[in-house]
């Protein structure tokens, strides 16, 4: 071969190289802007931890379809706004292919439209408020379990168990604590339920004894009180609650999935609450569960461990459907298309879902401070309220 | 009736709790000048001090013990490491090193222990109430009012009786002149510190008997609330924290009671907007520190 030849045969080879992306150097990069210290570090240290074990299981197989190894690069956006956009850019600057947002939807939505101008795909790991990928574009995905379909199978829940008149407890602080219970009480009242109140708190009050005194007043009692309130205000609420002398049921969401709330004892007896998943035995989420206690060698103390590792699979799933193409288009495409993609968490499925993946719901009861598994249901797409 | 007298409890033990939260900025503030935005990290680590002595399977009450005592020499230590060094610059400095202490802190208990909130199991008999006609008290919240009426009440005796509470009370007026009489400042300020951390690790303990966890950020917005009770009542003044942290409980409570729904959503802004309102009339704070004629 002459000289000349092979130097054009070069050139050509950089010229597909360059059109196909990171593909020439053999590894698919995933830059996660997340919120390692601040307020969002409850969420998405674990999720990290989740993303990392999936990366070294993909790579340890010699990468996604054993040949397309994957390279996650972090950077904290510190819990703050404007930082999630600064380090979006960053990352982006780097290269990435895939970029994965901080786990809260203000901050998803200010990296993710950094990404969307770039066209590149991003994917909220456990952000859960429904209108996130409709208010960035069509370049946003969300993962974890969105509110509307959370509050619809709790309604679903107390409309089986008999419940007439419903309580909820919000908080106008974050669009999780107060739309999720307004999508319960949504469906509720269109299935023949009854809503009594809507008692208001605030974020971080500890003291819960005006609105307690408030429950206590009503007439008729309500049968159940559903609030999406977490640490440290559910377990504060339901203490002043039961304290009061206050036996109804309550039910709650996947925020209150944590060891404080089994730690409760007596107090959080019989509580219902939504989850991601339920490890019954020899189901993903216990084999999940398993292999991160061998990686980490320490239990998973949360969930969002495993809707991180979620994510990964997803990437790796859509790379798969491109037949290896890496660049944000064929990727967006991919992503938007995926169907029954098994996951630690169950399945996903993207398509014809507007960007919120279709999950299962996991509802657990807390029986003698232990999590028992109630149900695992897919609520009907025609219940689930719009998102607002 | 029940209502209101019902009302006037819960605001009683919220009140106290703000009450020995304030008094913990006060003290500190009334010899030193400097308001430790640190202090709610102080509630922090008895919190992880309560956690790692259950952890270790002490009983409930040492674990309480060594969390109060954890506070305390942390407040100590605070001191003779952090602001100690800055002590006689401005004060700005020294509240930009509380501010720096407390993110520091934020940053280890983060990285260190865990993001993820720590469970700290309490006693279920302290999860009971107690009826008293038809008036309900809950066992934390009779805690709460006769734990701040005891603590008060030592404080005070404290103060006036022992040679190094009226040093305190003196250097608090004047700490020139109090060292012109011999008084050594550094015990002076170390004692204060060691108070103010006794007081946060009691606010603390309060506080954990509600959420039933701890987690880094916990100290946060207490503080807050404290630094407001500090400002109503009166800037380095002792009985104003106690005045100031009461009246925002009060404040608080009835807000939450008695605004209409639709206006519920504003509480915080109209609760600071009283606070205002009362500074309005009383720059000084309601019980003003006395200053000595110079």
């Amino acid at each position: 071969m002459s000289r000349f030849l092979k130097i054009g045969v070069s050139l050509a080879a950089l010229a597909i190289s360059t059109a196909t992306g990171a593909l020439a150097d053999d590894v698919l990069k995933i830059g996660f802007a997340g919120g390692f210290t601040g307020y969002l570090a409850p969420y998405d240290q674990p999720t990290l931890q989740g993303i990392e074990l999936a990366v070294d299981e993909i790579n340890n197989a010699g990468g996604i379809d054993g040949k397309l190894k994957i390279e996650v690069i972090t950077r904290d956006m510190r819990s703050e706004i404007a930082q999630s956009a600064v380090m979006a850019q960053e990352l982006i600057d780097q290269g990435i292919n895939v970029m994965l947002a901080p786990c809260d939807v203000d901050p998803a939505v200010a990296a993710g439209q950094i990404a969307q101008g770039a066209g590149i795909p991003t994917i909220a790991p456990c952000a859960s408020t429904p209108t996130l990928p409709g208010i960035v574009g069509d370049y946003m995905f969300a993962n974890y379990t969105a509110d509307n379909l959370q509050g619809t199978a709790l309604a679903d829940f107390a409309i089986q168990q008999g419940y007439k008149n419903a309580l909820i407890l919000i908080s106008k602080d974050t669009p999780y604590t107060e739309k999720l219970p307004g999508y319960f009480a949504k469906v509720f009242e269109a299935k023949g339920g009854k809503l009594a109140d809507a008692v208001e708190f605030k974020m971080g009050q500890q003291d819960f004894s005006a609105e307690v005194t408030k429950i206590k007043q009503l007439n008729p009692a309500p049968d159940v009180i559903m609030t999406a309130a977490y640490e440290p205000d559910f377990p504060a609420f339901i203490k002043q609650l039961r304290s009061a002398g206050i036996a109804t049921p309550v039910l709650g969401s996947d925020g209150i999935d944590s060891p404080t709330t089994l730690a409760l004892g007596e107090i959080a007896e019989g509580v219902v609450f939504a989850n991601a998943g339920f490890p019954s035995a020899g189901s993903p989420l216990a084999k999940f569960n398993d292999a991160f206690k061998a990686h980490f060698g320490q239990e998973s103390s949360t969930v969002y461990t495993a809707t991180g590792y979620d994510v990964i699979k997803i990437v790796e799933a859509a790379v798969k459907a491109t037949g290896g193409k890496t660049d944000g288009a064929s990727l967006r495409e991919a992503i938007d298309n995926l169907e029954n993609v098994p996951v630690a968490t169950g399945t996903i499925t993207y398509k014809g879902m507007n960007r919120v993946p279709l999950r299962v719901v996991a509802l657990n009861r807390i029986v003698g401070g232990q999590k028992t598994h109630v149900a695992d249901v897919t609520p009907n797409g025609a219940d689930v309220p719009p998102a607002e | 009736m029940d209502f209101l007298v019902q009302q006037f409890v819960n605001a009683l033990a919220l009140g106290g709790t703000y009450a020995l939260l304030g008094l913990g900025l006060a003290v500190v503030f009334s010899v030193l000048g400097l308001i430790n935005f640190a202090h709610g990290e102080l509630m922090t680590l008895t919190g992880y001090g309560i956690f790692y002595a259950l952890f270790l399977g002490l009983p409930f009450p040492v674990a309480l013990l060594i969390g109060v005592t954890l506070a305390t020499v942390s407040a100590m230590l605070m001191e003779r490491i952090a602001f100690r060094p800055v002590r006689n610059s401005s004060p700005t400095t020294m509240l930009l090193t509380s501010f720096a202490v407390s993110t520091i802190l934020h940053i280890l208990f983060q990285n260190l222990i865990s993001a993820r909130p720590k469970a700290i199991p309490i006693p279920d008999a302290l999860a009971g109430a107690v009826t008293i006609g038809t008036l309900q008290i809950g066992a934390i919240q009779l805690i709460s009012i006769v734990v701040t009426a005891l603590s008060l009440l030592g404080l005070t005796l404290f103060l006036k009786r022992s040679m190094l509470g009226i040093a305190m009370r003196a250097a608090a007026e004047d700490f020139n002149v109090t060292r012109l009489m011999g008084v050594n400042a550094n015990m002076v300020i170390s004692t204060a510190f060691a108070i103010s951390g006794l007081l946060a690790g009691v606010a603390g303990i309060l506080w954990l008997f509600q959420r039933g966890s701890v987690d880094p950020l916990m100290g946060f917005l207490p503080v807050l609330k404290a630094f407001i009770a500090v400002v109503l009542g009166g800037l380095g003044s002792l009985s104003g924290a106690v005045v100031g942290g009461f009246l925002l409980g009060f404040i608080e409570i009835a807000l939450r009671a008695y605004l209409p729904d639709d206006a519920l959503a504003y509480r915080d802004a109209i609760s600071l907007t009283l606070v205002i309102a009362v500074l309005f009339f009383y720059p000084q704070g309601l019980v003003p520190r006395r200053e000595s004629v110079r």
